[in-house]
């Protein structure tokens, strides 16, 4: 038949037939505008590095009270998918990565990812107790002691994982969540905060950030994201 | 089947979860325990520094409890039916893990006045909050299960969580407010295999 015909026959049988529906879920990630990036934005890099659409939910701390009853554990982030709700900052990252390709390739290496995850969110739990100090003074002894004792020695032991890895990533050999969680702590938090001389004994880590960063869909999403929510240093 | 090891000290702490799952899953594992003056030779061997560690069939290993909590429950059926239960599933046990931390410092504290205190704190601040929800979403979800229609890894890591030493100890009324809650530790609590293991496991401090 005719192109013409062809593609005219395609188009109506999809505006009438229902199994014609895309049915992409509908998101809606929830998250203070201020800290603009913290607990959500492992979600944000999976979304964006997957290429899949959300919407981008920021709310000041005094629309909080408000929002707060309407959470299941009056805590955000909060990921909403097509209405229902799913708490916790990693459960949501897992959900999102095992979704889009993003958490390995079968059961274990989906375990490893995790366990990078969980890394990270230990890391961030113990970066909080220094962050959230008010004294300046004590402030700067608890990131130092934080940089010595905490980040120094995992570091060490992420960049023999690497080294046994053998891949360039840290899950088998393609890009996980779990790259993407080390990228945005160590580059979008360590980096900013205390400069890259951590990573001098580290070239595998160091290497592995640099190459997330200019991965053309995380690079588009930052660029978007510093120009829109920059973040106060 | 494959062979299980996993590393931790001889406490409870954050590898009970998951010799419960291993045992109400009915799996063999070796249940590796060490004291406190042994675990620097070991501690070289964990890939980051820290325990609980699984070691499978002799060579592959998983770091962070959660981790191999979840990995055990996927592997032999107490994740969650689906993508999305299984994702409810681990809101639940990261809620746990939130409230491990809270719990981390009273359960630390030797003065047993201050340690009262201390958890007293924590109940009121966290824990107390933390359940009203739960037991709001457990009779929304039927009243039965954290999770679906059966009993997932969330349910244990509840059931491990308020069955702790501490807990036991000071936290006679904790559960009172939420009942059904309370019903569904038991639940967990009196499954043969749980009380099996549970009566004749090492008795620790933590």
């Amino acid at each position: 038949m005719l192109i013409e015909t062809f593609y005219r026959q395609i188009g109506s049988e999809i505006v009438t037939n229902k199994s014609f529906k895309f049915s992409m879920p509908v998101y809606k990630l929830h998250y203070f505008n201020n800290p603009r990036r913290g607990r959500a934005e492992l979600s944000r890099l999976i979304f964006s590095q997957a290429g899949v659409q959300f919407e981008d939910v920021r709310f000041s701390h005094s629309e909080w009270p408000n929002i707060k009853p309407t959470t299941p554990f009056s805590q955000v982030p909060i990921l909403e998918v097509d209405g229902q709700v799913l708490a916790q900052s990693n459960a949501i990252a897992r959900y999102l990565a095992r979704k889009y390709g993003l958490a390995g390739k079968d059961e274990w290496e989906q375990a490893q990812t995790d366990m990078y995850i969980e890394n990270i969110h230990d890391l961030l739990n113990a970066a909080a107790v220094p962050f959230m100090e008010k004294d300046p003074a004590k402030q700067k002894e608890l990131y130092q002691k934080f940089m010595t004792d905490t980040i120094a020695s995992h570091v060490v032991a992420v960049e023999k994982q690497l080294k046994k890895n053998n891949t360039g990533y840290l899950v088998g050999k393609q890009l996980t969540a779990a790259d993407l969680a080390y990228y945005a702590f160590f580059s979008d938090f360590i980096e900013v905060k205390f400069g890259g001389a951590f990573l001098k004994d580290a070239p595998l880590l160091k290497s592995l950030i640099d190459r997330v960063k200019a991965l053309p869909n995380i690079k588009k999403w930052t660029e978007f994201r510093d120009s829109k929510y920059p973040e106060e240093n | 089947m494959p062979g299980y090891k996993l590393y931790y000290f001889n406490v409870r702490g954050r590898g009970e979860l998951s010799r419960l799952i291993l045992h109400y899953a009915g799996v063999p594992f070796d249940d590796f325990r060490f004291e406190g003056k042994d675990w620097p030779a070991f501690k070289s061997k964990m890939p980051f520094g820290q325990v609980p560690v699984l070691e499978v069939d002799g060579e592959k290993m998983l770091a962070q409890s959660h981790t191999i909590a979840r990995y055990l429950a996927r592997q032999h059926g107490l994740a969650g039916q689906n993508d999305w239960e299984q994702s409810q599933a681990d809101m639940y046990v990261d809620c746990i893990y939130d409230l491990h931390g809270a719990m981390r410092t009273p359960t630390w504290e030797t003065d047993p006045v201050k340690q009262k205190e201390l958890f007293d704190k924590v109940n009121q601040d966290t824990i107390q909050p933390h359940l009203e929800k739960v037991e709001q979403h457990l009779v929304k979800n039927g009243g039965g299960h954290l999770v679906g229609q059966g009993l997932t890894w969330a349910d244990i890591a509840y059931y491990a969580y308020f069955t702790t030493p501490i807990m036991t100890r000071l936290g006679g009324e904790v559960l009172t407010k939420a009942p059904h809650l309370k019903k569904l530790i038991e639940t967990v609590g009196n499954n043969p295999n749980i009380q099996k293991y549970v009566e004749t496991r090492p008795v620790t401090s933590g």
